[in-house]
């Protein structure tokens, strides 16, 4: 792939700077939706707008040019690879990295996803988290995906630490045995559920 | 005399007794007090002897609101009402309730920043107040009737925009357990016997005034943008319930609740509440849905949307429109509430069929509202229900109660969790009708003694949360250890205090906090993980005296205490700080009276001290740390014998607490033997009046 | 705009832009007041006496700000935030959006049964707003000074302080009682859109507010008072009491 060559004029890339802005908008653009842009959809982008001419397949390097054009003076623009080294592009402006870490494990790695957040709810504030959150929004995982997740992750060392309790509401709990003992996530899991609504 | 701002000039003083009406000036005894709960407690020092009973004609009660009231500072809309407290055991004492809606901002816009009653009627009136046009006006037709139709018949005389208090059966019945409620929804526990004792069923008022900003009207509109810019969601969480694009951090126990997908079901047609970044300053009103916190995820198809006070973006108070429920109960299908009024008919029961967050706790809660904010019926910080359901399940009512009364009550039902019971019981207790009605619409401690049951046995109950004086804990150890447990010592009622707890449950990680807490109180060891609790040591004891003068300054102000302060922020580029000097900011432009944090604070500790006056006089003793900054056993124990310090429980010690008292009577320049402020701390807060008389009855340490 | 001067092709002008849909008793308006220019007494007495005379013609409005009562979640901020940030004082009873008076029980108040709106009914809160009608505006045209202009860039019809005397029969002119009077300034308010950032939809917090390009409001939303929104040419529009105490 190729940038637009302008008319006549052998060897030059004028459209460096639009395709650059173009790359940002698209980029922009989907943090705004609250999702991350792939390196198809910004050129997907450029090809809509003649920036680009060719078929898409292979990653150009002219599309790292155009990046790392577009990254000077856009601080925001921001770089995140899933666990196979993809690349994902997000701006600071409209989403947090917390957020798009998010985002990538959960294309395509819901055991991680599920083991880092747990994690990092340990580690950070520190509290266990509720099961039931990865049913809703932006988790959308289906019960069972869940379950499944768990089963799987139980027998793998790598997941050794996420463990699970249970509140007296009846409402599970994960927690990592690496930054919470289970006595005191139990305390803070019945904390979370019960106790904050009768201590209002 | 300097002109300020905020302040409406006039307090509206009512003898019942004499149906005399006289104005006097705000400013000129006032200024140093602010409004709200100084001026109510101002008022009972210099007028109220200390021996005076609830129920006395000589009682006054003073419902105040601030020089901020009324005005676009966010969160302006409370009402404080200090009186002579009826369901505090043994012995009444001071103690102030609290009530949003429309009221603050329509006596302020009539002219008045309080209202002082005092006297009784010969028979049942209520206050008419149109701007200047003051009338004591007969409310015997009124009288017997509950809150709703009282307002709607005060409106037809008034106009659709008055602001109508009243109190509903259980007032009138002198039921201690009765509010005063406004606004539909929005009610101040402990004062409705108050008010039925003088023969007060309302106050109703229409104002059409003004109220001058005094600094530049730009100045004013960049710092009220910038106060909204900080404001979180209900009790200034800072961090959304679930992960947002724009949040770095996120707490599942947020009040936060917004998120796409998630939808006020009820409205017409439905409305997404969507990812509301907290810089969109237009999105404030969809953060917050209570009745989704309370209640669950099953709350969000009957939300029809917010509400609240005058002024406030918050909206804390949460429409909710449930069909079954009116063709069930036969009651309307619409009800709003929050907190404790929203739970009220749910909390009395153990359990429902469908479980605690399921389709029968919204009927419950329907029918509890449906009933209790209409008889007027005040809940205690839910002390009631939490009572109920002891003397209950452990037989006490069964032997108090006679046998043809305890059958009278379909306590299968009751036990199965059907919301129908509620029409047995609460009718009764606002009508006083039979042992059982009669006992619980005492209050805890009069209850307690009726029955000849030991205070001790309650205080030995953690899940009862009762604290002393026959009311319960608010926001103690299980919220911030120490510092919880020295606030809830200080007030004659649950202490109404949130500071302490809207930064404790902000949502932000423990490491954030305690940078935060490092610059507000002068560590960061001044706030624990929670439930991870660490020893005592003078930051907490900093945090605690700043959490109970930032309540009085607000009670004060009118700014909300349940909102407020806003030392934390959703900001990411702030490092979630927010402004600590923001009552200050807001005080100085809109009065033209320019004090800074530190002098604010002075005023308010001023206000704090007072409260501490009157409740020494009251009990006629010095001796405060011994006889009354009491903690329950409860406190000092763990139901798995965990010791104190160790991580997963509440648990204090007891050499820890007291060293927590004598680092708080420190921090306040309190006598730590006896609790009671010196004369050097009195003088120094412009209380020289106060420690005088404090004297010459023996009560200064 | 100082209408003696006005060029007879601009008053043709504005005349053509208003004959697009037009009810009978406004083009019966129209063909006499191409006729009666000069001829001022047809207007009636109360106008011929005005020492300004009326304004003959009154440029289009630019923008509205237009309500979603379903999303009104009751705060009065938007009454707050145009009287402080105008007028440096938090008076929502001379706000120029008006809320309070339907927040209870709805614009029919408090006789309206079961069937109320507002907070003590089905929750839905009807925001007043001023549809800053075309010409002939209602206010402007009751007002014997003069002094409700359309001033630009949005040609809101704003109230002239300077010519305004204080006669409140602008009040009783608007069929959906949009205007106030403040007796502190002695005179008539109205909303002037702030000259195009309406202070009150930044205020409010429930994006229940929105300014918009302007569009004809009068027939779509119905009078507060009354029936008919008609000007009546033969009658002294009825004036109404000022709304303080």
């Amino acid at each position: 792939m190729t940038p637009v060559q302008d008319g006549g004029r052998d060897g030059e890339y004028p459209q460096w700077e639009a395709a650059s802005q173009a790359a940002i908008q698209v980029i922009r653009n989907r943090s705004g939706q609250g999702q991350l842009a792939t390196e198809e959809d910004i050129l997907d982008e450029l090809v809509a707008l003649n920036l680009l001419e060719g078929t898409p397949g292979d990653m150009p390097s002219a599309l790292t040019e155009i990046l790392s054009t577009a990254a000077e003076g856009n601080g925001d623009l921001k770089e995140i690879q899933d666990q196979e080294g993809r690349k994902r592009y997000y701006s600071s402006q409209l989403m947090t990295e917390t957020y798009a870490r998010l985002l990538v494990r959960k294309e395509g790695d819901p055991l991680r996803l599920i083991a880092e957040i747990v994690r990092e709810n340990s580690s950070l504030y520190p509290r266990p988290f509720p099961l039931g959150a990865f049913e809703r929004s932006p988790f959308d995982m289906t019960r069972d995906e869940i379950l499944q997740c768990l089963n799987q992750m139980a027998s793998l060392e790598a997941y050794r630490d996420i463990a699970r309790t249970t509140t007296s509401a009846g409402n599970a709990f994960l927690y990592s045995t690496s930054y919470l003992d289970p006595d005191y996530a139990a305390t803070l899991a019945e904390w979370i559920d019960v106790g904050q609504y009768d201590n209002p | 005399m300097p002109s300020f701002g905020g302040w409406a000039g006039k307090i509206l003083r009512v003898d019942l007794s004499t149906r005399r009406t006289w104005t006097e000036g705000t400013i000129e005894r006032y200024q140093d007090y602010l409004g709200g709960t100084g001026i109510g407690y101002k008022v009972l020092w210099d007028e109220v002897p200390g021996d005076t009973r609830p129920f006395d004609p000589a009682n006054k009660i003073i419902f105040a609101v601030g020089p901020l009231a009324g005005t676009g500072a966010p969160c302006n809309g409370r009402t404080a009402i200090t009186t002579l407290w009826p369901t505090c055991w043994p012995k009444p004492l001071v103690a102030t309730g609290h009530m949003g809606g429309q009221f603050a901002a329509e006596l302020k816009y009539a002219g008045y920043d309080a209202i002082v009653v005092e006297g009784k009627a010969d028979s049942p009136v209520w206050l008419s107040i149109a701007d200047q046009r003051v009338e004591i006006v007969d409310a015997r037709p009124l009288w017997g009737q509950g809150i709703r139709r009282t307002t709607i018949e005060i409106s037809q005389m008034l106009g659709p925009e008055a602001a109508v208090a009243a109190i509903g059966q259980a007032g009138e019945n002198l039921v201690p357990m009765s509010v005063v409620m406004n606004s539909y929804s929005h009610s101040a526990g402990g004062v409705g016997a108050v008010m039925g004792s003088k023969n007060l069923k309302a106050i109703g008022v229409r104002g059409t005034g003004s109220l001058r900003v005094a600094g530049p009207k730009e100045e004013w509109e960049r710092l009220v943008k910038l106060h909204l810019s900080m404001l979180g969601a209900n009790n200034q969480h800072v961090v959304p319930d679930s992960p947002q694009p724009w949040a770095e951090y996120y707490d599942p126990g947020s009040r936060w609740k917004a998120a796409p997908g998630r939808k006020w079901g009820a409205a017409a047609p439905a409305i997404d509440t969507g990812t509301c970044d907290p810089h969109n300053l237009n999105r404030i009103a969809y953060r917050s849905n209570n009745a989704a916190f309370y209640l669950g995820d099953v709350a969000w198809k009957y939300t029809v949307r917010g509400n609240g006070c005058t002024g406030c973006p918050i909206r804390c108070h949460t429409m909710i429109k449930v069909p079954s429920a009116a063709a069930k109960y036969g009651i309307s299908e619409m009800g709003q509430n929050t907190c404790g009024g929203l739970n009220f008919g749910r909390s009395f029961f153990r359990t429902f069929p469908d479980g605690p967050r399921g389709e029968t706790a919204v009927e419950a809660c329907m029918v509890g509202m449906h009933l209790a904010d209409d008889l007027g019926l005040w809940c205690n910080y839910s002390q009631l229900q939490r009572d109920f359901q002891k003397l209950y399940y452990d037989g006490i009512m069964r032997s108090q109660v006679g046998a043809e009364e305890f059958k009278s009550y379909s306590w299968n039902k009751y036990e199965k969790g059907d919301p129908s019971f509620l029409f047995e019981l609460l009718p009764r207790i606002a009508m006083k009708q039979g042992e059982l009605g009669t006992a619980v619409g005492l209050g805890t401690g009069y209850m307690l003694q009726r029955w000849s049951l030991s205070e001790e046995g309650w205080k030995r109950d953690a899940n009862l949360q009762y604290w002393k004086l026959g009311h319960p804990k608010h926001h103690a150890n299980e919220d911030a250890g120490q510092c919880g447990v020295i606030i809830n010592t200080q007030y004659n009622r649950d202490a109404q205090c949130h500071s302490h707890a809207n930064f404790t449950r902000n949502g932000l990680p423990i490491a954030v906090q305690k940078r935060l807490a490092a610059e507000i109180w002068g560590s960061p060891d001044a706030v624990d993980p929670v439930k991870a609790y660490t020893p005592m040591n003078p930051s907490k004891a900093r945090m605690a005296k700043w959490a109970l003068l930032r309540k009085e300054l607000h009670d004060s102000l009118s700014l909300c205490n349940w909102m407020g302060p806003w030392v934390a922020s959703p900001l990411k580029e702030r490092g979630y700080k927010g402004d600590d000097s923001i009552e200050s900011l807001l005080y100085s432009l809109v009065t033209g009276d320019r004090k800074s944090r530190e002098e604010m604070d002075l005023t308010a500790e001023r206000i704090f001290l007072l409260h501490r006056a009157l409740t020494i006089r009251g009990m006629g003793t010095r001796e405060m740390r011994a006889r009354h900054d009491s903690i329950p056993e409860w406190v000092f124990e763990d139901p798995e014998g965990k010791a104190a310090f160790t991580k997963g429980t509440n648990r204090m010690d007891r050499d820890d607490i007291a060293l927590a008292m004598d680092l708080f009577y420190e921090e306040m320049s309190w006598d730590k033997a006896t609790g009671a402020p010196t004369l050097a701390a009195y003088q120094r807060a412009g209380l020289a009046h106060v420690a005088r008389e404090l004297g010459e009855k023996g009560l200064l340490p | 705009m100082d209408t003696q001067k006005m060029e007879p092709e601009v008053l043709k002008r504005g005349l053509l832009d208003t004959l697009g849909d037009l009810s009978f008793s406004r083009r019966q308006f129209l063909r006499l007041s191409g006729i009666s220019v000069i001829g001022m007494s047809a207007f009636g007495p109360r106008l011929a006496a005005g020492a300004a005379g009326p304004v003959l013609y009154m440029e289009q409005a630019q923008g509205i700000v237009i309500g979603d009562p379903t999303k009104c979640v009751g705060c009065r901020r938007c009454e707050l935030a145009c009287t402080e940030f105008n007028d440096g004082k938090a008076a929502p009873s001379v706000a120029r959006v008006k809320v309070a008076r339907n927040l209870n029980f709805g614009p029919k108040g408090v006789f309206a049964g079961q069937r109320a709106l507002g907070n003590w009914g089905n929750g839905l809160v009807i925001q007043d707003l001023c549809k800053q009608c075309r010409h002939p505006a209602p206010c402007a045209t009751a007002c014997p000074q003069g002094a409700i202009v359309a001033k630009p860039p949005t040609n809101a019809r704003v109230v002239d302080p300077d010519k305004c005397v204080g006669c409140q029969l602008c009040l009783g002119a608007c069929p959906w009682e949009m205007l106030s009077f403040d007796p502190e300034t002695g005179k008539a308010v109205k909303c002037s859109l702030c000259d195009g950032k309406p202070k009150c939809v930044e205020a409010c917090p429930a994006e229940s507010l929105h300014y918009v390009s302007w569009r004809d409001l009068t027939r779509q939303i119905p009078p507060r008072a009354r029936a008919e929104t008609t000007i009546r040419l033969t009658e002294v529009t009825p004036s109404r009491q000022g709304k303080q105490v």
